[in-house]
């Protein structure tokens, strides 16, 4: 704000010394002209009355002639000054409505705005660069989960968007562009309450940028990068540190595991669900001859991924140069009812529509049932309003870019375990995941479960000896005993135990202290912090490459280590009941023998006592 | 040369020298000051004080902080002096021109650090 206290001062220079000049003009030359007052005697006019008769006729209030009746000549001098104060007025005032509109001005203020704004902000938020429709998706998600948004984009028609959308609290915006480094330092990147950058545009380039700007001015912060171009995802892997979803590859990867291995699609979907939906079938694609109309950015992934499970394919696309055209297995410059005859339509299995333009996808859909009434449809989807449209052609699959893109984001966030867990079983296929199916199942029903982590923080007072050595070690199994009646197993089911590979807590062996550990998402939803907050800058954009030894479906003799996480699936409130292991180790003690200990000094005291007079007794009795 | 140099230049050197002017004299005899003098003292630090705006650099900021500090003390003196003449009504006497004087004398010391640092900046730039 000082900044354009600044700016308005400079730039109102030689209006406020043109007033000046103005006032001091006619006040000196009210106190030169002799008056008279009201006995006819010889009077001079002193300067406090000279300002305060020039302050009301230059502001034209015009209280008269003031204290006494004016003379010819001090009329005359009035005359001149009235005029010669309108118009200094007139340019100061003109001067300020010309600095409010100007542009640069503007933009200064709000920029000015906009860094107080960010820099009061006290409550953990996230930073969205490009506000398109899976930024806007995500970001409303994020504000459901009452957590602040932070949105830059340099579009301000797009950005003006956001005061239309029902936010429950106003998204901080900053219209410019995210890839300039003093950009992303406005948007508070490297506050420690900022929980992650998700680098959103549509320019590939742009989000790369973004992503590694960010790593290098903070290295603390978690980046989400959204890349479609395999080559620069490759890169930013390397570089590390940031989660890269593209997804067109995911997609892809979907539909190559709905061959290979349902079973994972299926838990992954389970697992993802709104809690309580209900168990989904596996999806199972037809094996066969496969058709592929459009061959560009999200055709070519999802050829691969029907290549690598076995299925033949044949693509056109009216887009693709005849140069570009792989082993006769696309055409280019294709389209029509002839490209789809000529792709193989009539003994295809499937279609996918992957065209970047719903109406084309819908003709296709249209004519490729014509020819084979039988099909299978994947349809993409390219503008969210085109959803009924779409939905009348049956689809079995319809991929959506934004959707997906919230999806992935979403769980990347709030449960970064959860994504790993996932990563782990695509990579050990289906024989984990029918088994993880089955426990979860017995566990919790056909419900879709609600999915949290236990943190095994050596700082918990209820868990602090058990962790030490002091008491018995703790195992997996100890914590789905309810703590009210150990006769009770509680529904959860331990799907992951992530172990940090060098020993101790992620806090401990953090570089930069002060900044601790931040809480995910997740402990926002808890205010209370506890088992819900997990370190995701181990969990996020880790995949398989982090320092972690992990455990898919631990045994419930599996002892625990100080900073193990454990990813639980079950139902809501017993993440609630699992919390009291934290805060006080009584519950341990009584899930272990059945005995309630004393929990005060005086009552182990009295315990203790009436321990020793028993033994004595038997002592006695022997 | 730079015209907005001498401009500069000349307002603060003209405050100082207008602050002189009104300073000097018995500081118990408010006839050796003229009101007059006060007033052009007063417009002329204002105007130097909407000069130094807007200049961000370090030497900026003592330059604008002194300008306040001169206009400040001789809007309080200009106000003792109305309060005197117009709201009580009274003759002026000793302790009340006393009063007057030694805050200009207070502004003078600011527009005499005011004209220090502009001659040090110009010793600087002209090395």
């Amino acid at each position: 704000m000082v900044d354009v206290l600044f700016l308005v001062l400079r730039r109102l220079r030689s209006p406020l010394i043109t007033l000046l000049l103005a006032y001091a003009i006619s006040i000196a030359g009210m106190v030169a002209i002799p008056g008279v007052d009201d006995t006819g005697q010889p009077w001079r006019m002193g300067y406090f009355h000279a300002l305060y008769v020039m302050s009301y006729t230059a502001t034209t209030i015009g209280f008269g002639e003031i204290p006494y009746a004016f003379t010819d000549a001090q009329r005359l001098w009035v005359t001149a000054t009235i005029y010669l104060s309108v118009i200094g007025w007139a340019y100061a005032i003109g001067s300020v409505f010309a600095l409010m509109r100007d542009e640069t001005f503007r933009a200064a203020a709000a920029r000015s705005l906009f860094e107080r704004g960010v820099a009061r902000l006290r409550e953990p938020y996230c930073v969205i660069c490009g506000f398109g429709r899976s930024g806007s998706a995500i970001a409303e998600a994020l504000d459901k989960l009452g957590v602040r948004v932070v949105i830059v984009d340099p579009d301000a028609a797009r950005v003006a968007a956001v005061a239309l959308r029902p936010f429950a609290s106003s998204p901080l915006i900053l219209v410019a562009d995210a890839r300039r480094p003093e950009v992303l330092r406005s948007a508070g990147i490297a506050k420690p309450e900022c929980r992650a950058v998700l680098a959103l545009t549509g320019d590939d380039e742009a989000n790369q940028t973004i992503a590694i700007g960010t790593r290098v001015l903070d290295p603390a912060t978690q980046v989400i990068a959204r890349i479609a171009d395999p080559v620069m995802q490759a890169n930013l892997d390397d570089f590390g540190g940031v989660l890269v979803i593209n997804p067109y590859q995911t997609f892809a990867a979907n539909v190559g595991l709905s061959f290979a291995a349902p079973e994972v699609l299926q838990l992954e979907e389970w697992l993802t669900a709104a809690p309580g939906t209900l168990r989904p079938e596996p999806l199972r694609l037809p094996v066969g001859h496969w058709v592929l109309a459009g061959y560009g950015r999200f055709g070519r992934p999802l050829a691969a991924a029907l290549a690598a499970s076995g299925q033949t394919w044949q693509a056109f696309d009216a887009r693709v140069e005849p140069s570009d055209a792989t082993q006769g297995r696309v055409e280019a410059r294709g389209g029509g009812e002839e490209a789809l005859r000529n792709a193989g339509i009539e003994r295809a299995v499937g279609l996918i529509a992957a065209t970047d333009s719903d109406t084309v996808n819908l003709a296709i859909v249209a004519m490729a049932r014509r020819a084979n009434p039988g099909v299978t449809v994947v349809v993409r989807r390219n503008k969210a309003y085109n959803q009924a449209l779409i939905e009348a052609a049956r689809p079995v699959l319809t991929f959506e870019q934004s959707d997906l893109m919230v999806h992935e984001v979403m769980q990347a966030l709030t449960t970064p375990l959860l994504e790993r867990f996932l990563t782990l079983i695509r990579r050990d296929g289906a024989e984990v995941a029918r088994r993880a199916v089955e426990l979860l199942e017995g566990g919790c029903g056909r419900g879709s479960p609600f999915v949290w982590t236990f943190d095994c923080d050596p700082s918990q007072p209820g868990i602090e000896q058990a962790l030490d050595g002091t008491a018995a070690p703790l195992r997996v199994g100890e914590l789905t005993v309810d703590p009210r009646d150990p006769t009770v197993r509680l529904s959860a089911v331990p799907l992951l135990l992530s172990r940090p590979r060098q020993r101790g807590h992620p806090v401990l062996r953090r570089g930069r202290k002060a900044r601790g550990a931040r809480p995910s998402l997740a402990a926002a939803q808890l205010p209370s912090g506890g088992p819900g907050s997990v370190f995701d800058r181990e969990g996020i954009g880790a995949g398989l490459t982090g320092n972690f030894d992990d455990v898919i479906l631990p045994a419930a003799d599996t002892e625990l280590a100080p900073g193990d996480r454990i990813l639980f699936a079950g139902i809501a409130e017993v993440e609630a009941l699992q919390r009291r292991f934290l805060l006080d180790p009584s519950p341990i003690v009584f899930v272990r023998t059945g005995i309630e200990p004393p929990r005060s000094w005086v009552f182990r005291r009295l315990a203790a006592a009436r321990a020793r007079a028993r033994a004595t007794r038997r002592g006695a009795t022997l | 040369m730079n015209l907005e140099k001498v401009v500069f230049g000349f307002f603060i050197i003209l405050a100082c020298t207008l602050n002189f002017g009104f300073f000097i004299g018995d500081i118990s005899r408010i006839e050796l000051h003229h009101p007059g003098e006060l007033f052009g003292t007063v417009i002329v630090n204002l105007i130097a004080l909407v000069l130094k705006f807007g200049d961000r650099t370090h030497i900026g900021a003592t330059h604008l902080a002194t300008s306040l500090a001169a206009c400040l003390q001789l809007i309080a003196a200009s106000l003792v002096w109305t309060w005197q003449v117009y709201v009580t009504q009274a003759a002026m006497d000793v302790s009340t021109t006393a009063a007057i004087v030694s805050l200009s004398g207070g502004a003078l010391v600011a527009n005499l650090i005011s004209v220090v640092l502009l001659i040090g900046e110009t010793l600087r730039q002209s090395r």
